[in-house]
């Protein structure tokens, strides 16, 4: 029902069913330490974003967030169940260079200037000079470096690196973006700035999102659907349906829906750091 | 924003000799104050040449015979470049090797390694004894020296690839041969550069020590029969034309890392 409520408006034809993303009770455990046991850092998580949807994860450290993205682009291989992307397995979806995943570390090449590294995917998709130049110029208005072009990355600020991540990561028109707390080392208003951004930037480019932070108020404001974990095994505790109306704005912080969601959401976000207190 | 980047752009398009003539002139001037003291010193407390020759001696021996002294530094020369082209290329082949082969790495390093302890002087009679008196044994012990240091940096500048970076080739499905080009030679150039300035400096050396050993060229050449004649002049005017060939080459090499990696931290031009 949320996606419908975004879905209207952009304008696209109705997706259809069995699209989007799914986890079929995902399991992972990697090796424990010398003695210790392995870690459970997913247990039988079972999750459906339909397409275009923008789903948030948030949860203490160690609930498996980060390892939650890490599946669904093909990095890390579920011990148990399985994640797909319109119904195929994510390493077809990562082939079809259908995946696009900012991390926390803009990762930009230092020996490459801002638009080389925004068409970086495009190049290892073997597309023309010409045409990634052009589309990699596109990608910077868009995230709002215009004039950096020939910027060397260390001449960027910390937001505008993370940016030029987001461009990138922009730069195959991803169905699937991951964003794995990309603004989580910025400051307060730099962020503000970039959710606004965001919003932005996920409505013109409609691409189902996962969004990992630790803000709950940033998760409200952007999300059609925030999902709380908790640790040790990681799980999901439960999900919110963020029925805020679209588009977000900063005006929308004034909703009192929206304090209302905050405050549930922190409710759910304290389970899970009580649950398993050791 | 915008215009503070303009200003450092065009601070860095200012003509060349304006921006390298604050890294010429403070050593042309220690030269030339230390030339003056020792002068000055060995004419007042009336040193005899044979010990330690006075400048205007060095150079009165230079220009007796420049032409047979430069005949000689350019074989040295010829063989310090071209051991150290081959030695650079073979260890940053051995060092990929390395990089991708773990248990290559295992077996062999520890050999490569201790190769490389052994002391030149002890090597360069038996590689000598191998490929004959002609130059050909120079090279051999200049490739010899010139292998360790780019092997060992090659193989760790294609390990210091960052993880992100790695996760971001991953999403991008990049093909094996990418990630080498365009990731983990990048980061290992930094590394090849430190590698190769050792090179420099070791294969002038590598040359001369192969000429002491057997020569009838050469600086090392002319360093060894000058010194039994205690024609001690025209041994430092070899020495210092020896020094100054390791100076120019790594000069050269510094220059060519300015223009390959500006984007790298050592590079920034600290005032
Ligand atoms: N490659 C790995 N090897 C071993 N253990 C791992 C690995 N990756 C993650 N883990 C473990 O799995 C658990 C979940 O990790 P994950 O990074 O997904 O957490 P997260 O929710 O993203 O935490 P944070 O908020 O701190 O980023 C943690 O206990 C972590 O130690
Ligand atoms: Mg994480």
């Amino acid at each position: 029902m949320r996606a419908g409520e975004r879905a209207h408006t952009k304008p696209s034809a109705a997706a259809p069913v069995g699209t989007g993303v799914a986890f079929e009770n995902v399991s992972v455990s990697f090796p424990g330490q010398a003695d210790h046991p392995p870690i459970q850092a997913l247990d039988g998580v079972s999750l459906e974003v339909p397409e275009r949807q923008f789903v948030s994860l948030i949860g203490p450290s160690g609930c498996g967030k980060s390892t939650l993205l890490r599946v669904i682009s093909d990095i890390v291989e579920p011990s148990e169940g399985a994640a797909r992307i319109d119904g195929r397995a994510p390493r077809a979806a990562r082939l079809a260079r259908e995946i696009g995943f900012v991390f926390q570390d803009p990762a930009l090449l230092e020996w490459r200037r801002v638009l080389e590294n925004v068409a970086l995917p495009l190049e290892l998709a073997g597309v023309a000079t010409r045409e990634r130049e052009e589309r990699s110029r596109e990608l910077l208005v868009l995230v709002g470096l215009t004039g950096f072009e020939a910027a060397w990355p260390r001449q960027l600020s910390g937001g505008m690196r993370q940016r030029a991540a987001i461009a990138r990561a922009l730069a195959t028109r991803p169905r699937v973006l991951l964003m794995d707390e990309p603004f989580g080392a910025l400051d307060q208003i730099t962020r503000d700035r970039l959710n606004m951004e965001l919003v932005r930037i996920t409505e013109a480019t409609q691409a189902t999102v996962l969004f990992v932070t630790h803000s709950i108020r940033e998760a409200v404001l952007l999300s059609d659907r925030v999902v709380v974990m908790s640790p040790r095994p990681g799980r999901i505790v439960s999900v919110i349906d963020v029925d805020l109306p679209r588009p977000r704005s900063l005006a929308t912080r004034d909703d009192p829906r929206y304090i209302e969601l905050i405050k549930a959401g922190a409710a759910e976000l304290e389970k899970g750091y009580s649950h398993h207190d050791e | 924003m915008t215009s503070s980047l303009r200003e450092s752009h065009a601070s860095s398009t200012e003509s060349w000799p304006a921006r390298a003539w604050p890294l010429i002139w403070p050593p042309l001037a220690t030269a030339l104050i230390a030339g003056i003291v020792w002068e000055a010193v060995t004419v007042i407390f009336a040193i005899p040449a044979y010990f330690i020759p006075s400048p205007s001696r060095i150079w009165e021996a230079f220009w007796g015979a420049p032409g047979t002294l430069l005949w000689h530094a350019g074989i040295t020369l010829l063989e310090a470049v071209i051991g150290c082209l081959i030695g650079s290329f073979l260890g940053a082949l051995l060092g990929t090797a390395f990089a991708y082969w773990r248990l290559l790495s295992r077996g062999l390093l520890p050999f490569v390694i201790a190769s490389n302890t052994i002391p030149v002087v002890a090597i360069a009679p038996i590689i000598i004894l191998w490929f004959g008196h002609g130059i050909e044994s120079k090279i051999a012990v200049t490739t010899f020296l010139c292998f360790f240091p780019l092997a060992l940096n090659m193989m760790k500048g294609l390990q210091s690839y960052d993880r992100v970076i790695m996760d971001v080739f991953h999403v991008a499905a990049a093909t094996p041969l990418q990630r080498f080009f365009k990731m983990r030679l990048p980061s290992a150039l930094p590394y090849i550069f430190v590698g190769t300035k050792i090179n420099v400096s070791f294969s002038v050396i590598g040359a001369i020590v192969a000429e002491f050993v057997q020569a009838d060229r050469g600086l090392g050449f002319v360093i060894m029969t000058t010194y039994r004649t205690l024609n001690m002049p025209r041994l430092w005017a070899a020495l210092i034309i020896s020094a100054l060939i390791g100076l120019t080459f790594f000069a050269i090499v510094s220059l060519i890392e300015r223009f390959v990696i500006p984007w790298h931290s050592s590079m920034r031009t600290e005032t």
